[in-house]
């Protein structure tokens, strides 16, 4: 089955194959594609590669019954790329963030980040994740809030780093405000800076703009894209838009849900940087028309 | 709450505390209920009588200084407890049971016990002590455990530890439970503080009360409790300030 995405894309064998040994694979894909950037932080380790393999996971869901959310979820994400995931409410989207960071541990299969568990990652202090719902600390201002991961981390507060997140997201003027002052879209965004605080190497984002009116929307993607172009953080997108998948995204997993499966993967391969006029373009929503469809489809 | 609410509830305080005012006066005046009933007018006199002003003076200084070091050792004490029980889990189960046990011993059965091991001028702060533990350390385990998941989880993925989450988010988050705790401990640590005293301290409120009581001087024994009534009252409402202000700015 070939896709107007598929066709349209450079390097969509980047690693939608995702079959033996991923992590060597990606590595030289990696070099070969993507110039050596002048970057301190990146240039010491390189964004981390992504893999789920065979993974299911079972909920318990009253005394003896359970549900199972996911079945079977394979994919390799290569490092620096960016995945957005696509799926019906339910179907799974949450928990392969959650497995991703650790949080939940797979039922069967395998989740590792580098080769390694994902709770080394977490240990190093360079995972970034913005949850579904913002969980701001109530009692910390906002750039406390923005600040807590340098806290944790036992770092030094990186105070411009903190403001220019925050003119970044665009709520810079609330800096002292505290987040039952703001609205759910500013809180939402605040989450975001605060998972971007230390220059990640993996961002899992669960619908961070869910709350956002379309012209924010539009402005925080593209601002999401020049973040990611410089600092290249591996990057998993949960969100509901199709439009903002395939803006952003290099490949874009559609899920079905009960139990949560990869239905199809596709590679919109438009040239970077990507420009608001590419939303207008007939191929972007091609591309966006399929994608579409296939959300609506019933799992066969 | 409104403002008009917040009136109407002054307003019904204030006319529940003058019919208690007045139905005093008129019990006592009329000693509807016996001898022993004084009216208010006669145990107000007896407070500001320049002949006790000495006698009530050091009796609240004494009571007053139990009640405060009680307080405080009791609330490090009950603090700490808790703490440790969230930062080292598996002392948890332990300490809950030592302050069950400690709650289910009478602190009046433990007074000869105390005097006999301490001294007769330190069980009245040791018993202020002992009940206000217990009720800081309920107060700050709940506070500790209540913990919002969500919080929790983004701690998590910052790679913090147990020590790390105790300061960012539980100690915080149990703050309003916290002050919560006190406002309840303030005045029991002035009633444990009277208790104490009554096992034999060199002065204090307690010491009033008992001695009034053995050589019959009904109005000095009013004195001292309405006295010890509203020092206790008092500690109350200072830490209701602080409770109110504490859960504005934590929650
Ligand atoms: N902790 C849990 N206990 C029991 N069941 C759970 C738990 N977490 C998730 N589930 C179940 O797993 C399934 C997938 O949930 P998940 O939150 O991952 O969905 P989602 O795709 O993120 O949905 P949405 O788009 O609405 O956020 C659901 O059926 C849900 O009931
Ligand atoms: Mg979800």
């Amino acid at each position: 089955m070939l896709s107007p995405g598929a066709e349209l894309s450079s390097e969509s064998d980047k690693s939608a194959d995702g079959s033996t040994d991923p992590s060597i694979e990606h590595d030289d894909i990696s070099i070969s594609t993507s110039p050596v950037l002048p970057h301190v932080d990146a240039s010491e380790i390189g964004p981390a590669n992504l893999s789920l393999s065979g993974v299911t996971k079972r909920f318990p869901l009253g005394r003896n019954d359970t549900v199972l959310a996911l079945d079977d979820i394979s994919l390799d994400i290569a490092p620096g790329e960016f995945v957005a995931l696509l799926g019906p409410s339910g179907c799974g989207k949450s928990t392969v963030l959650r497995l991703l960071c650790g949080l939940e541990e797979p039922t069967g299969g395998d989740v590792r980040i580098r080769g390694c568990h994902p709770s080394e990652l977490v240990a190093d202090h360079r995972l970034g994740v913005a949850f579904q719902d913002h969980a701001l600390l109530p009692w910390a201002t906002v750039a406390d809030n923005v600040a807590l991961p340098f806290k944790v981390a036992g770092q030094p507060v990186d105070n411009d780093r903190v403001r220019s997140l925050l003119e970044l997201v665009g709520i810079a003027e609330f800096a002292k405000a505290r987040p039952k002052q703001l609205s759910g879209g500013m809180r939402q965004r605040v989450s975001i800076a605060r998972a971007l605080a230390l220059r990640p190497e993996v961002l899992l984002l669960d619908e961070p703009f869910g709350a956002l009116d379309a012209v924010t929307r539009r402005r925080m993607n593209l601002e999401l894209q020049d973040i990611w172009s410089t600092d290249q953080i591996t990057t998993v997108l949960v969100t509901h838009s199709v439009e903002e998948a395939v803006f952003l995204a290099d490949r874009v997993v559609v899920m079905t849900g009960r139990p949560g499966r990869i239905q199809t993967i596709r590679t919109p391969g438009f040239e970077r940087p990507r420009s608001p006029e590419l939303l207008r373009s007939p191929e972007f929503h091609e591309l966006v028309d399929e994608l579409t469809i296939a959300l609506d489809e019933e799992p066969a | 709450m409104s403002m008009r609410d917040r009136l109407r509830t002054m307003g019904l305080g204030a006319f529940g505390l003058l019919l208690v005012i007045v139905s005093w006066e008129v019990i006592g005046r009329n000693q509807l209920l016996g001898r022993t009933f004084p009216a208010l007018s006669d145990v107000l006199a007896t407070i500001v009588d320049p002949a006790r002003r000495g006698l009530f003076q050091r009796a609240l200084e004494a009571t007053i200084g139990s009640a405060l070091r009680g307080f405080v050792f009791g609330s490090i004490i009950g603090f700490a407890m808790a703490a440790l029980g969230v930062i080292f889990p598996p002392l948890r189960a332990g300490l809950d049971r030592l302050a069950a046990v400690m709650h289910a011993v009478p602190l009046i059965a433990l007074g000869p016990f105390l005097i006999v091991t301490l001294s007769r001028e330190g069980t009245p702060t040791a018993i202020a002590t002992l009940a206000v533990v217990f009720n800081v350390f309920v107060a700050t385990s709940a506070g500790l455990r209540v913990g919002n998941p969500l919080h929790h989880d983004v701690l998590t993925v910052l790679g913090a530890g147990s020590w790390e989450r105790f300061r960012r988010l539980e100690l915080p988050g149990a703050l309003p439970f916290i002050a919560d705790g006190l406002k309840l401990a303030a005045p029991a640590a002035v009633i444990g503080a009277i208790l104490g005293e009554w096992f034999g301290a060199p002065r204090g409120i307690g010491i009033v009360i008992v001695s009034s009581l053995q050589n019959y001087q009904i109005d000095l024994l009013w004195s001292a409790a309405l006295l010890g009534a509203m020092l206790s009252l008092v500690a109350f409402g200072a830490f209701s300030v602080l409770e109110r202000w504490v859960v504005g700015r934590f929650r």
